[in-house]
């Protein structure tokens, strides 16, 4: 599950069944302080997995070198077992937007983001998952589909996928993309980490709020995407209305039914 | 077809400014694509107002819930953030508010603003190990004086005509006392330090101040000591190490 602040003291005072936990590096930017200590004690009983919300590797200005000095420092420091960054832009060269921006997935845009996965994949001396983000708009500019941009880039960078399942299906119904067929493009072997979250029913199209239980169509996916991938391991992300640890665990281990079925078929 | 920095650009345009939604509109695909920028619009001012008032909660609390909305989205459009992380977004907070014109019967909140910066970096700087003052018992007593005092990493000075320390203790959460400030009661001369997790804020007499101004900026101790004494004829230069080494605001002496 994702570490988040309200349920620090859990992880201080207890030790809730969890198998890993996920931080989001900005988060642990600080060179010291609270975050920074309660995530240190975390990463001596857990896997810690680093999820990075605001590199932008696919903005077309330059990446921001203080950002990722910063993630560098973070992960020499607590060796997490995955690091991970969103496909998306989040910058233009005067100001920062600070979201997760849908890109045109066209051919210019994988020269662009390509090079830079390399880059961070030799900074940080470790190959990192690359997670496809939710949209509520579309490019009209298209050289090819997101499962076949996203497939594109582990062949030209031996990168991971972090499968974000809500993501596809938010995208299927806000597009009309085929969230099935994403997944197919993508290579068997190549999604090391899932995520699951709750969305909203907006009055224009779904919104990605993370802050719900996650939607049947949407464990009907997952159940899809363990069939193809295997028992990848899964997060569950609560951002907005973070409740109790309870119902997180509870949502998680849901999930966990789901990976132990896929476990069994394997053997 | 457009390149990838155009389509970016329009995109950041149509966000900033909804009125430049249309131009952008051609250029996506799929239903209702001004609704759908609307969310993102959204997006990009609820984060701006989330980080800044997770950073300024005083300032937030003193200009209200709604207004703090509206401050937020005026900031945000006007100093443009500059980073991937949000907790840095909030930098310029204190110049934005000297120059609005809404806040201009809040003379004090510029100086408001400027002092939850600093608790902001505080809460945020390098951990510091505390010193142990019997490391200063074996130095020699004529060497002690050459000895330089360090800051630890989170710790800040600052002063006011305004008495900041009051306002900031009537808004700390948990506060139960008399919210009454006298806004004649300053100057007030502030060290915001960070004994353990949390920011706090201390009042200073004038030779203190002096006293931790100078070791900041690098003084000896007795350059210190003599800084302080000749501003505050009241300064207790016996007294002027131990509490702050206690409170963890002095980690070294070297």
């Amino acid at each position: 599950m994702g570490l988040r602040s309200p349920h620090y003291r859990d992880f201080l005072d207890g030790r809730p069944p969890v198998g890993w936990v996920e931080a989001h590096s900005e988060n642990y930017f600080g060179a010291g302080g609270w975050d920074r200590h309660v995530l240190s004690r975390v990463r001596e009983r857990y896997p810690v997995s680093l999820h990075g919300v605001g590199l932008g590797l696919g903005s077309s200005c330059e990446q921001e070198e203080a950002h990722l000095r910063r993630l560098q420092r973070l992960v020499a420091e607590f060796d997490p077992v995955l690091v991970s960054e969103h496909l998306c832009w989040c910058a233009t060269p005067e100001r920062h937007l600070n979201d997760l921006l849908p890109l045109a997935y066209t051919e210019e845009a994988l020269a662009l983001v390509a090079p830079r996965v390399e880059r961070l994949q030799e900074r940080l001396q470790r190959p990192v998952l690359i997670e496809n983000v939710s949209t509520y708009v579309e490019f009209a500019a298209r050289d090819m589909g997101e499962g076949e941009f996203i497939a594109q880039l582990v062949a030209l960078t031996g990168c991971g996928v972090l499968l974000d399942v809500n993501n596809l299906y938010v995208n299927q119904v806000n597009h009309g993309n085929d969230a099935l067929a994403a997944m197919q493009a993508l290579p068997r072997g190549c999604v090391k980490e899932i995520h699951l979250a709750g969305h909203f029913r907006g009055e224009h199209c779904l919104i990605d709020t993370h802050g719900d239980r996650v939607a049947d169509p949407v464990w009907r996916l997952y159940e899809a995407a363990l069939e193809r991938f295997g028992a990848v391991p899964t997060l569950i992300e609560w951002d907005t209305g973070l409740p109790a640890l309870d119902v997180l665990l509870a949502e998680a281990s849901k999930a966990r039914a789901r990976l132990e079925a896929r476990h069994a078929l394997a053997a | 077809m457009r390149s990838l920095p155009e389509l970016q650009q329009a995109f950041a345009g149509a966000l900033i400014d909804a009125t430049r939604a249309p131009a952008l509109s051609p250029m996506l695909r799929g239903a209702g694509p001004i609704e759908r920028l609307g969310i993102y619009r959204g997006n990009l001012y609820g984060n701006a107002t989330k980080a800044l008032g997770g950073a300024y909660p005083v300032v937030r609390a003193i200009v209200g819930e709604e207004f703090f909305e509206g401050l937020a989205r005026e900031y945000a459009r006007a100093q443009p953030s500059r980073s991937g992380d949000l907790n840095a977004c909030g930098d310029r907070l204190a110049e934005f508010v000297s120059e609005f014109p809404h806040t201009r019967d809040l003379p004090y909140l510029p100086d408001v603003a400027r002092l939850e910066w600093l608790a902001h970096l505080a809460y945020y700087a390098a951990d510091a190990p505390a010193f142990d003052p019997a490391r200063l018992a074996a130095v020699p007593a004529e060497r002690q004086a050459m000895l330089r005092p360090r800051l630890a990493p989170a710790c800040a000075l600052m002063e006011s005509r305004w008495p900041l320390a009051r306002i900031w203790e009537v808004h700390q959460p948990g506060f139960a006392g008399s919210i009454e400030v006298n806004l004649d009661s300053g100057p007030d001369r502030v060290l915001v330090h960070r004994p353990q997790w949390r920011a706090e804020v201390a009042t200073l007499a004038r030779g203190e101040f002096r006293f931790l101004a100078a070791a900041r900026d690098g003084a000896s101790l007795g350059e210190a000591l003599r800084a302080a004494a000749n501003a505050d004829p009241a300064f207790d230069a016996g007294n002027a190490l131990a509490p702050w080494v206690s409170l963890g605001a002095i980690v070294a002496l070297d």
